[in-house]
């Protein structure tokens, strides 16, 4: 399917719009896994040396009445030299208890650059797995960030291989959880050549009874030289029962590379939550104040200001203890 | 005129140290205190206990502002009676820009004031204003809060978050550590703009050279958690001639 192809004003909009569309955003509608206007499975395609003019916005929903389990595929193909910006979300129509699960291809041939940002969105007894199969050919860039805001279990697979020299992948995520929430990333990254680069920032903040897991491997197979590998996890317990598990790993075969990883799991910091009380702001805006500056770290990584600015109000919104509701939305469902 | 704070009998302690040990003080609006006395006497213990902070338990004592029961009231509510510290050690805090962390907390007293929130125009043009008075350079707005900042940038910052704030009692602990001739000199400047008759200032400092740009009515010295001496301003010259052995001296 090529991007002209694709159906930007489905007839969902009717009962689903965005008041205020992203500016240089196309839409388009995946209702329960498949496009709407063309109800076939997303298949994302961008010949050689296309540039997407636009971002374009993916929206996922899972409607009323719609399977309650449901598995579908969508697939993401850059074409040699080839650029563009996807934001992909998901988000439930209704309360019903949806298990959904997701396979997620992306491939970037030689020289093309990508940026996706991912958001989801769902209900409290919504599980959502999607498992990200992601092969980078060489000079390939790659820059994805996840907003998990809210669901009541969120898992990420996602594996990711460079497969061509002087390949880039950037991964960055925030995952919020409070009530009984579990959300987890399983991450494998490989570098199977030499001379590429990754970065992975990964950070979250629970509250109440929320979980999170964290499980990164980074492989550097033995001919990948000069490969440079970072990765960090950090957490933030704001309750007493909040759980973070994390689980950094490197494995390393080659012996001319850069790698690191840290993995942190803590707590607000009292000194600077006095600092800012007694500059008047209130313990409970102090609190958020910190948070946000924590998140902030993963939200610079989207590259547009619009979506940027809106995704920080989100997750604003989230830490104060809303359901992310998007005041540009003209449901309030979610 | 008024009494804007008395501290009567104020004992404190931190994991059952007992570091003010009986401290008087009375402070009317319209002066300027200073504190001086040796490392470790209390000074600074003093000031965070004058602004809230938790870590310390006052055992006995009590201290008065404006009529109200200091001690019962949180650090915001400090803040929002009117009290200012102006920290020794500025705290970092990556992430938060001097512009929103000066926005949250200006907006938050208008608010216990009963006032609307300022526009973004008024906002700005307020910063820029008394970033002035400091002689900041703008670009500072955009910064995380004092994170990489030049210990003078840092007590810069400190002056013009009370600028904004616009305190009726402000506590310098310490303004004057980490600071060269040019930077004392703007950092006295902007606390000298402020003075007002409704307002007060207690200037805590180890050295006299503080002193020559920012006037106190009254200097008293402390050691060992107790006021040991109250007298004029010639008292910080005869400190920087004798130190402070003589008056313990005499005290012991």
């Amino acid at each position: 399917m090529k991007m002209n192809n694709l159906i930007y004003a489905p007839a969902l909009k009717q009962e689903f719009r965005c008041r205020v569309p992203l500016r240089d955003a196309r839409q388009l509608f995946l209702v329960d896994g498949s496009v709407q206007g063309a109800g076939s499975p997303l298949a994302f395609r961008l010949e050689d040396g296309e540039q997407m003019d636009k971002m374009l916005q993916i929206i996922g929903v899972r409607s009323e009445g719609g399977p309650q389990e449901l598995e579908f595929e969508d697939t993401f193909h850059f074409g040699k030299g080839s650029s563009g910006k996807i934001i992909q979300c998901a988000h439930t129509f209704s309360l019903d208890l949806f298990k959904t699960r997701e396979k997620v291809r992306i491939t970037l041939e030689e020289g093309a650059a990508a940026e996706f940002v991912v958001m989801q969105n769902e209900h409290n007894r919504a599980v959502h797995e999607t498992s990200y199969d992601i092969s980078l050919a060489a000079g390939a860039e790659l820059k994805m960030v996840f907003l998990s805001l809210h669901g009541g279990e969120i898992l990420n697979r996602i594996d990711v291989s460079l497969d061509g020299e002087n390949a880039s992948c950037e991964l960055g995520g925030l995952y919020l959880t409070d009530g009984d929430q579990r959300m987890d990333y399983d991450i494998r990254l490989t570098h199977n050549v030499p001379s590429c680069r990754s970065n992975q920032l990964f950070k979250g903040i629970l509250d109440d009874r929320g979980k999170a897991h964290f499980d990164g491997l980074i492989k550097v197979v033995p001919d990948a030289q000069k490969s440079e590998a970072y990765q960090a996890n950090h957490n933030l317990l704001i309750s007493s029962e909040a759980k973070a598990y994390t689980k950094p790993q490197l494995e390393i075969y080659a012996d001319d590379v850069k790698c690191s990883h840290g993995a942190t799991i803590g707590r607000l910091n009292p000194d600077e939550l006095f600092y800012m009380r007694t500059r008047g702001i209130p313990m409970a805006e102090a609190k958020l104040l910190q948070q946000m500056a924590f998140a902030y770290e993963v939200l610079e990584k989207i590259s547009s200001d619009q979506l940027r600015e809106r995704m920080q109000v989100l997750v604003e919104k989230r830490l104060r203890g809303e359901f992310s509701r998007c005041q540009n939305c003209s449901k309030n469902c979610c | 005129m008024n009494t804007l704070l008395k501290i009567e009998n104020l004992h404190a302690s931190v994991a059952d140290k007992e570091i003010l040990r009986g401290i008087d003080l009375e402070i009317k609006a319209g002066e300027t205190h200073a504190i001086m006395g040796p490392n470790g006497s209390g000074k600074s213990t003093l000031s965070a206990v004058l602004a809230g902070r938790e870590t310390f338990t006052v055992t006995e004592g009590s201290i008065i502002y404006d009529g109200r029961d200091l001690l019962a009231m949180a650090p915001e509510e400090r803040s929002w009676a009117g009290i200012f510290l102006g920290f020794q050690y500025p705290v970092e805090i990556p992430g938060v820009s001097n512009v929103n962390f000066m926005k949250a907390a200006v907006n938050e007293q208008r608010k216990q004031r009963g006032l609307e929130p300022l526009g973004a125009a008024q906002f700005l043009k307020l910063m820029r204003e008394k970033m002035s008075y400091v002689e900041m350079d703008s670009s500072f707005s955009g910064r995380g809060v004092n994170v990489g900042f030049s210990g003078g940038e840092k007590k810069r910052n400190e002056i013009f978050q009370m600028a904004m704030l616009e305190p009726r009692l402000a506590i310098l602990d310490e303004t004057d550590s980490g600071l060269d001739v040019d930077a004392l000199r703007i950092v006295a400047t902007g606390v000298n703009k402020m003075k007002r008759p409704d307002n007060a200032f207690i200037v805590i400092t180890h050295y006299q050279r503080l002193l020559d740009y920012i006037v106190p009515d009254v200097i008293h010295v402390l050691y060992k958690g107790r006021i040991i001496k109250t007298a004029g301003k010639e008292l910080a010259l005869e400190i920087e001639k004798n130190g402070y052995d003589r008056l313990i001296h005499e005290n012991e």
